[in-house]
């Protein structure tokens, strides 16, 4: 396996070079790294049909990125963002901790109904961004609110695409998960919520704050109440496609897309021709990182570098198969957690559920919460980025320092319900 | 420095385009290569298309040709299924060579090498697969066969939804709604790739076909390996195969159909029909996740450094101390498996109105031990 092993530090090397050196964007960096690790592995003439054929891996995340961007900047734009997070402030101010946790769970809807922290933190996250920062939470630690909240929610039931991909790779039937996910999941959103937030927000004055809400109330009175139309919009036609399931479902890209189109008409003018192109700039550096990735880890799967990253973590004595699984699964996610899934989590599936005779569904459900952390790992850190993005964090990585404490617990929690599978599902 | 940044812009622009029109033209030469499969000098009485069974496949990529061989005398028939998976290639090859050498006596046999064609004209993105396997035959022409994908192609089935709910209820991954195997019985309107699973689900009630095998192959680390698996129904049939193949040392798993599985062909064609449903699988290390370099050798060899490590750590379900695991094995593996089917299948009857005679059977050891399967081929 030494050529792997050559080819390998070769990727890795150029990327490094390429972002921290030259300062390239991510996603050319990871270009540059795909395209010297087909070279130097042999692809030949099948590099440029491989290097495309990636970036199709993701294709549809990448639709619901841009579409969800336009959704974000329309409401941003109509006034409909500052009117809601001030309505939420006057409803529930009494109850900061309350409010804390009911503002997690929101957060974590999109994502439970779309198996996507992306959707999660653009759609609901980018809504409840000015709702934390009024209650007292600073920009780094709404954004590692929202960016946990996104973890979550893509990992809570009824979707979680992660628990799906290592379905179909170990032909499991997604069924049963609702309770292990529900028990993964919301007791860990209570509990990281309020060690985030609610020294922040514990001595929240409403009467204090008011003065600071007055141009968003100004927008309330305004436009009353069809300044909220966009949101309801979205939720009635996620309820109406992902959960009621009434029809055909017409996919998240459209349902975003749709929702902004009503925002057109509920506030402030909006002129399309700005709001748009400057959605999608503002989407394209993710895009090219999914792009980058696509074609990363098609080169690295055909030179073999992949079958060499799985092969060393199974290699390594069974005892540390838990630690391993932990640390390897969310640092592949920084180049895709949903990557992860299928690289690394269906191997330690295996491992778990049949090889050690474990609980497959509790054990999947496990391992699809420890590569949700992928989402917060650099380069790629879909959840962090777009959460320092919609929170006007600058540095991202001062969420993911934020964030090291409840991901901490959170692997821990996974690891646990990992080892003790068949316990957990014996509750079930 | 604007001029610089439209230069620059330009140049990009310009290589981009080069990138799509190389890999495009790369992907429309995949999606109209057409396999020639011989039936001249065979012994295929009939060819018709899939949609003889759902008029609305007609036109659509998913109207794959059924070869039928027939025999003199009236018997029972049996339908096998290769290319479900489009990257489990012994699966097609087995169905190829087996409609273009073999002999039907007694009964029918009908053989659809594609059964997913449309899954055979592209590749699973971040696979790094190889598109096509290339074969020398005895004349010493060469012939060439897709390597494809596990998945209907998008191109004639997109969007995914998030979540894939078969008709049972059961709820699996988006992207399986594209896996054929999760489609039975299948729906007339349905997706194109339900609609062939309608398809056969109606042709096997139609022709009350006898017997269905679905050839398939699995990773090395998958527990279903080297394995038949068989519809409760079918499991008589399934365990005598078994007898007889352990007799000629072939050593072969055998798995009941989950029944809380739902959408696979051993489960739900033998719920829907009264045929027995079995399904094939053996080990394939160019599908699996453990592998390393990634290329049309390890598809015909099966020789992976990843894969012998796998094995020394005792994580394979299959005997890999050979270091390989040769598309002639795997292909020979399934041949002979359907031969021993059929004859455990005859020995069921009470009398042989219903038996299938077939002769010309390629030797299990010779096909094992050939360099080229193209020797087995027209």
């Amino acid at each position: 396996m030494t050529p792997y092993v050559i080819t390998f530090v070769l990727m890795l090397g150029v990327f490094m070079v390429g972002c921290f050196a030259l300062k390239w964007p991510v996603g050319v960096s990871m270009m540059a790294a795909a395209v010297v690790g087909a070279i130097e592995g042999g692809l030949g003439t099948e590099t440029i049909r491989m290097m495309v054929e990636g970036e199709f891996g993701y294709v549809d995340t990448i639709l619901t990125i841009a579409s969800a961007m336009v959704f974000m900047k329309v409401i941003e734009d109509s006034g409909g963002l500052d009117a809601l997070s001030s309505l939420i402030i006057e409803k529930f101010h009494k109850v900061p901790a309350v409010l804390l946790i009911l503002i997690m769970f929101i957060i974590m809807f999109p994502g439970m109904i779309t198996g996507s922290s992306t959707a999660a933190v653009l759609s609901s996250g980018s809504i409840m961004a000015p709702v934390l920062m009024l209650m007292g939470c600073d920009a780094v630690t709404a954004g590692s609110i929202i960016a946990m909240g996104g973890l979550l929610g893509m990992i809570a039931p009824p979707v979680n695409t992660a628990a799906l991909i290592i379905c179909a790779g170990i032909d499991v039937p997604y069924v049963g998960f609702t309770g292990p996910l529900l028990l993964l999941t919301f007791p860990l959103a209570i509990v990281v919520v309020l060690l985030l937030g609610l020294r922040k927000v514990k001595n929240l004055d409403y009467e204090k704050l008011k003065p600071a809400l007055a141009k968003q109330d100004e927008i309330r009175k305004q436009y009353g109440f069809k300044i909220y139309l966009p949101f309801i919009a979205l939720v009635v036609l996620m309820i109406f496609f992902k959960v009621l399931k009434l029809t055909e479902d017409l996919g998240m890209p459209v349902i975003f897309l749709l929702s902004a189109a009503v925002g057109l008409f509920t506030g402030k003018k909006i002129n399309v021709l700005k709001t748009v192109p400057e959605a999608i700039r503002t989407a394209t550096p993710v895009m090219a990182i999914l792009m980058g990735v696509g074609m990363f880890i098609e080169v690295m799967t055909a030179t073999g570098v992949r079958g060499l990253i799985v092969m060393t973590c199974l290699g390594l004595p069974s005892v540390l198969w838990l630690i391993v699984a932990c640390t390897s699964i969310p640092l592949f996610g920084a180049v895709s957690s949903f990557g992860a899934c299928s690289v690394l989590g269906v191997p330690f599936a295996y491992i778990y559920a049949s090889f050690l005779g474990g609980n497959s569904v509790v054990v999947l459900a496990a391992i699809s919460l420890i590569a949700s952390v992928g989402d917060m790992m650099p380069p790629t850190a879909l959840a962090g980025l777009f959460a320092a993005q919609v929170t006007g964090v600058k540095k991202y990585t001062l969420i993911l320092k934020k964030c090291i404490i409840p991901i901490v617990i959170l692997l821990v929690w996974a690891a646990f319900f990992l080892a003790k599978s068949k316990l957990i599902a014996g509750l079930f | 420095m604007k001029k610089k940044g439209i230069l620059s812009t330009c140049i990009i622009l310009a290589i981009a385009i080069a990138f799509a029109a190389i890999a495009g033209n790369s992907f429309y030469q995949k999606r109209h290569f057409v396999e020639d499969i011989v039936t001249e000098g065979t012994n295929v009485t009939e060819v018709f298309k899939l949609s003889r069974y759902n008029k609305n496949l007609k036109g659509t990529v998913g109207d794959t040709k059924v070869y039928v061989i027939k025999g003199e005398e009236d018997g029972g028939s049996a339908l096998v299924l290769g290319g479900t998976h489009g990257n489990e290639p012994a699966g097609h090859m087995a169905a190829i060579i087996m409609l273009e050498q073999l002999k039907v006596t007694k009964g029918t046999l009908y053989i659809i090498p594609s059964i997913n064609a449309s899954g055979l004209t592209h590749n699973d993105p971040l696979e790094g697969s190889p598109q096509y396997m290339h074969f020398t035959t005895p004349s010493g022409e060469q012939r060439v066969f897709h390597y494809g994908s596990r998945a209907t192609n998008p191109i004639d089935q997109w969007p995914d939804p998030d979540i894939y709910t078969h008709t049972s209820g059961q709820s699996l991954s988006g992207s399986e709604t594209r896996n054929l195997n999760r489609c039975y019985p299948g729906i007339k309107y349905g997706t194109l790739s339900e609609q062939v699973a309608y398809a056969v689900t109606k042709m096997i009630n139609t022709e009350k076909i006898d017997m269905e095998i679905d050839l398939h192959e699995s990773s090395p680390e998958y527990a279903v390996n080297n394995a038949i698996v068989a519809h409760e129904r079918a499991m008589d049939v399934a365990v005598g195969a078994k007898v007889e193949l352990e007799d000629r040392e072939i050593g072969m798993r055998l798995e009941p159909s989950p029944v809380k599985l739902h959408g696979l062909t051993h489960r739900e064609l033998g719920d829907f029909t009264d045929t027995y449903a079995l399904l094939l699988e053996v080990g394939n290390p160019s599908q699996g996740r453990f592998r390393g370099y990634t290329d049309e050798k390890l598809v015909l060899t099966g020789e992976d450094p990843c894969y012998v490590k796998g094995y020394e750590l005792g994580l394979l379900y299959v005997d890999y101390s050979s270091g390989n695991f040769p598309l002639s094995l795997r292909v020979a593996r399934h041949i002979t498996t359907i031969d021993e089917l059929i004859a455990s299948y005859n020995n069921t009857l009470d009398d042989d109105g219903r038996a299938i005679q077939v002769e010309n059977w390629p030797d299990y050891e010779e096909m094992v031990n050939t360099d080229d399967l193209g020797l087995y081929l027209k």
